[in-house]
């Protein structure tokens, strides 16, 4: 089955997408090294790596490990700063490819003046706030683990862009569906999740933690259900749109956080392995569609039976 | 040519197949030899490396273990690519049960190449352990132009990957064994000291363990020698995003293995800090 039929459109917090599969931050570079595999026409758009004010360097190696069906990494969000973003690595894409830039800093204001920055770039079509990022002033809890914080944050970038607003959750808190209820109270107008799970692995012989950080995030097809159920919990709480994340590997995957609320999803750690992922993924939510009758892919969102 | 230029220019766009396995042979001492046709295969150039998923050969992808293991390409003859490895894990212990006709998904060529060599120098491989699959090709491109000069190490004679092929090359080999079953007794970089003291400015290119790397990056910045090194690491994608297999440089910040290496100037990297 081809899709052909199929309508393949979703509007994410009024971003208009010809399917619903991005890429996720972090996994997509800047867009540019997937072009020898992947015409970034074939899906949605992509989130490009996290930004902030000033080029930041990573962590010291090693900085990924491998763990049952997952890896954990501990970069700590190197990139190339929100300048040579907008001078040098926008304008090396192709055109009509949906970008939206992330976002994160270590305080508030570093993440409403990166937010300032990008508004009214021409090829930035939204804003995704990493809330997953450790806050230096809480010492070093993520933003995204305290409502209170969270709202500060959220409320801050609101009024520094109008530019659609996505706003990444972490996975890491007690009650996914209350964050999400505090971001839709401040104005974002979608939901991006989930981040990666705060992990740990050890290495028996040297009695050290493997990664050099110590702590990592974890991502692939093991926290898929986990981000699933999380996705299924914010759905129910909040009307604002969600971006569903977590583990996606093929377009099954996809279309579960779909049924579970998603309008549209991001594929992210399958991008590693698979550098054609999330094209091939496209194809088959439109062949999927096609083979269960269904003619608008955005009738899937939210379309969950009960048993 | 009289000095050494990049080749990055002239690198070939990679793919991403799925690979048939034409033979997956295991030669004794740990060693494995894997031959895949590569459709689409653009070529590479000496020093260029494979991703290979040996877990995504069937209609259910296997996950676990869930990154693709790097590979270097040993030799490839049209659209056929050689890789040598050893089981070490258990990615590799999935990969050395993958038989003829099955698949293993290939991203390839990735990353940089060796500099060509000086042609009015004569040069000195040096190969460690599964390091010595990155030297075959650099072998054979540079003997068709100069002296070369192959020293190979391993634990023991039965353990030393590729010494046949090596052998059947216009060079010079001399081996080394740590247990002395073969060639001389000890490690291979007392053979590179013995050449360098030799004298005559040659380039050295080194693949192997870091220690070993090491040593050959200190012998031959005290003999005035240029040297390469191909380094390992793990990485997740092997393209340039994951920021996975970051090595410390000597000028402070690092640099990724997969594009701005795996192959680099000896004196760029930060050795006391490498993992």
């Amino acid at each position: 089955m081809s899709g052909a039929t199929v309508d393949s459109r979703v509007t994410l917090a009024g971003i208009e997408l010809r399917n619903p599969v991005l890429t996720a931050s972090g996994t997509f570079g800047y867009g540019t090294e997937f072009a020898p595999f992947l015409d970034l026409r074939r899906i949605g758009g992509f989130v490009a790596k996290s930004l902030t004010l000033k080029p930041r360097t990573g962590n010291p190696p090693p900085r990924i490990a491998e763990a049952p069906s997952a890896m954990l990494n501990a970069i700590s969000l190197e990139n190339v700063g929100v300048e040579a973003f907008v001078g040098e690595k926008l304008p090396a894409l192709p055109d009509d490819v949906v970008v939206i830039a992330s976002v994160f800093g270590t305080e508030i204001m570093e993440y409403a003046e990166v937010c300032k920055q990008l508004t009214g770039v021409p090829r930035v079509a939204g804003l995704e706030v990493n809330a997953s990022c450790p806050h230096v002033k809480s010492g070093g809890i993520e933003f995204g683990q305290d409502p209170r914080v969270l709202a500060d944050l959220v409320r801050s970038v609101r009024r520094a862009t109008d530019l659609p607003l996505l706003v990444k959750l972490s996975p890491n808190v007690t009650s996914i569906a209350e964050m999400a209820r505090v971001c839709e109270g401040e104005g974002a107008d979608g939901l991006s999740l989930i981040n990666a799970v705060q992990a740990l692995e050890v290495d028996v012989e040297t009695r050290r933690p493997v990664l050099q950080n110590g702590l990592g995030g974890l991502s692939g097809p093991a926290i898929r259900p986990i981000a699933l159920r999380m996705v299924w919990q914010a759905a129910r709480a909040v009307d604002i749109p969600i971006c569903g994340i977590g583990g996606i590997s093929d377009a099954a995957d996809a279309v579960k956080f779909l049924l579970c609320g998603a309008t549209a999803i991001q594929v992210g750690t399958a991008n590693y392995l698979n550098p054609m992922a999330a094209g091939e993924i496209a194809d088959g939510i439109a062949s999927y569609c096609e083979d269960h009758g269904v003619g608008r892919v955005a009738d899937l969102v939210g379309a969950l039976e009960s048993f | 040519m009289s000095q050494p230029s990049a080749d990055t220019d002239a690198r070939s766009l990679p793919v991403r197949v799925d690979a048939e396995v034409l033979e997956n042979r295991d030669e004794g001492g740990g060693n494995h030899h894997l031959c895949l046709r590569v459709p689409d295969w653009p070529g590479s150039a000496p020093g260029q490396f494979v991703m290979l998923s040996a877990g995504a050969r069937s209609a259910v992808e296997r996950t676990d273990p869930l990154l693709p293991r790097p590979m270097a390409v040993y030799r490839q003859s049209g659209s056929v690519v050689e890789v040598l490895y050893k089981v070490t894990g258990r990615g590799t212990a999935l990969l050395a049960q993958v038989r003829p006709g099955q698949r293993v998904r290939t991203v390839g060529p990735l990353g940089c190449a060796f500099l060509r060599p000086d042609a009015a120098k004569p040069a000195i491989l040096v190969g460690g352990g599964t390091g010595i699959a990155s030297l075959h090709e650099l072998a054979a491109q540079c003997a068709e132009a100069i002296e070369v000069t192959v020293l190979l190490g391993a634990r023991t004679a039965e353990e030393l990957m590729a010494r046949d092929d090596f052998a059947a090359l216009p060079v010079e080999l001399r081996i080394a064994t740590d247990d002395g079953s073969e060639g001389h007794p000890g490690v291979v970089t007392e053979l590179l000291e013995e050449m360098l003291a030799e004298g005559g400015a040659p380039g050295v290119y080194a693949c192997g363990p870091t220690p070993m790397m090491r040593r050959c990056a200190e012998l031959a910045r005290a003999a005035g020698a240029r040297c390469q090194v191909s380094l390992e690491n793990h990485m997740a994608c092997g393209f340039g995003v994951c920021l996975g297999c970051a090595a410390p440089l000597a000028e402070g910040g690092f640099a990724l293995v997969c594009t701005e290496g795996p192959v680099f100037d000896a004196a760029r990297v930060a050795w006391e800090t490498l993992p």
